[in-house]
């Protein structure tokens, strides 16, 4: 459906890697980038919250001595 | 040396070089089945480990013998659909020269030992779905009819240059998201719904109960096993061309040209993606492992061809398909135990649709094969799910009616492994 080759022919071919070339590779990059941004902010919140319910010495001794 | 000589050397050298890499991507991928090993007993209960463990052996066992009896004949006598070609899988009949020592073949035993292992995989991870309740004979006759019938007949449409979904649709699944994964998943899924959940799997209200497994760091280590064996099992799916006639690049099973580089690249992204994906989607240690291979088999019937950046995002999307698929099934009281239905069946399918989305434009790599496109993956994912399916719920159905393929509530209660007489932990750990 995409068009996404940047080849017309196999002969000589050297980068084949879909949206070689183009835009649409530094596009996907910049989506990665953001894919990878989104765990790390949800999982900077869930630890907040478990450090708000637990830390401050609320939460049991288990670890603690690491 | 004279010219003769040289072009003799290098021949050889050639040759020994293809079977040394085989032969190696045979040893690493039988780290798939450790780490299924592991991921398997770490995900059952205590009273069922062995078990567990027991069975996943057995499928590895049972299916080197029987791929060797009719399956490596299947995958090459079959490419045209039901109507076998027997010069084609002449070379395939156990006791051809071919399927022995012969000083002068060095190729077919490390490429049957390659397909063997492929077999192994399959029937792995229907091994997986169907613990704590399936019986063990049940198991390894269905194990044999994944692994060495039902498994080589998609290859050989679907994995084969010669094969008919190949030359008439140009179906693209280099890595095996298909003919591997999807396979194996329908497979098990056919099983599954005849076979039925685990005792306390479900309450009288319909909602679901989750079976805690006794070692969660044993299913993730095992899971990471698995990620280090499927490298063997993408090199695996490369051909190395073994004599001169045919020098340069590697090419992909259909013969498209391609790099090992490729392979890594993408490899590496989508495992990446769907780790990341699947911790995003759940924050559950379990997913995000699991994510792994959600990720590399929702990229891997592109691998050759994947913007690695790209990879990396549909590995994501894959370990974010892979949760919201087993809950789907837990609605419809389908205990898969470690999500391989979803993980393997409903990303393959994702892998397939993705290179029809978004992999259009690459010329044909042989003169009379289509290009890649969306109907050709389509029609490609239908013959897969049925090929998987079909069989699996046929032959359990059977065994059902037969009453041998699920272990009495009783058992259930005391665990599998009275069965096989013996503990996993027989001094202190009690479920």
């Amino acid at each position: 459906m995409f068009n996404s080759s940047p080849i017309t022919a196999w002969e000589g071919a050297a980068a084949i890697f879909t949206w070689a070339g183009s835009g649409g590779a530094v596009l996907w990059f910049w989506v990665m980038v953001i894919l990878c941004l989104i765990p790390i902010v949800t999982s900077l919140r869930a630890e907040n919250a478990a450090e708000r319910a637990h830390g401050a010495g609320g939460g049991s001794a288990a670890g603690a001595s690491g | 040396m004279t010219p003769e000589e040289i072009q003799s050397a290098l021949e050889w050298t050639t040759r020994i070089n293809l079977e040394i890499y085989y032969f190696w991507t045979v040893a690493i991928m039988i780290l798939i089945h450790v780490g299924f090993m592991m991921y398997e007993m770490g995900a059952s209960r205590v009273k069922h480990t062995l078990a567990s463990g027991t069975k996943n052996i057995l499928a590895f066992a049972f299916i080197i013998p029987t791929f060797y009896m009719f399956g490596w004949w299947i995958y090459l006598a079959m490419p045209n659909g039901f109507v076998p070609d027997f010069a084609a899988g002449a070379a395939g009949v156990p006791w051809s020269d071919a399927m022995g020592p012969n000083l002068a073949d060095n190729a077919t035993g490390v490429f049957w030992g390659a397909f063997t292992l492929f077999a192994c995989t399959t029937a792995s991870i229907m091994s997986g779905a169907v613990i704590e309740r399936i019986r063990m004979a049940a198991f390894i006759i269905l194990a044999v009819v994944l692994g060495s019938v039902a498994w080589n007949l998609s290859a050989s449409w679907g994995w084969h240059p010669s094969g008919w979904m190949v030359t008439r649709w140009g179906y693209h699944d280099v890595g095996a998201s298909g003919v591997v994964h999807m396979i194996s998943g329908f497979f098990a899924l056919g099983v599954l719904i005849n076979l039925g959940p685990r005792v306390g799997k479900y309450n009288a209200d319909g909602s679901a109960n989750r079976i805690q497994g006794h070692s969660l760091p044993m299913t993730k280590a095992g899971l990471m096993l698995i990620v280090t064996g499927f490298f063997g099992f993408f090199a695996a799916c490369l051909i190395y061309f073994g004599d001169l006639a045919t020098p340069g690049q590697w090419t992909n099973i259909y013969g498209g040209q391609t790099t090992l580089s490729a392979f890594c690249f993408n490899i590496l992204m989508s495992v990446a993606g769907g780790m990341i994906g699947g911790y995003a989607k759940t924050r559950d240690p379990f997913w995000m492992m699991s994510g792994a291979l959600c990720g590399v088999i929702s990229a891997a019937a592109g691998l050759d061809l994947w913007d690695p950046s790209f990879a990396f995002c549909i590995g994501f999307a894959g370990g974010v398909i892979g949760p919201i698929a087993a809950g789907i099934l837990d609605r419809f009281k389908i205990d898969d135990a470690v999500g391989a239905v979803s993980v393997h069946g409903v990303c393959g399918i994702w892998g397939l649709l993705a290179v029809g989305i978004f992999m259009g434009g690459y010329p044909s790599h042989a003169e009379g094969v289509p290009p890649i496109s969306f109907g050709g993956q389509f029609m490609g994912m239908l013959v897969m799910f049925l090929i998987g399916f079909v069989p699996g719920y046929v032959l359990s159905y059977i065994f059902k009616v037969c009453g041998i393929l699920r272990a009495s509530e009783g058992v259930q209660h005391i665990g599998l492994d009275v069965e096989i007489q013996n503990d996993a932990y027989p001094e202190q750990i009690k479920s």
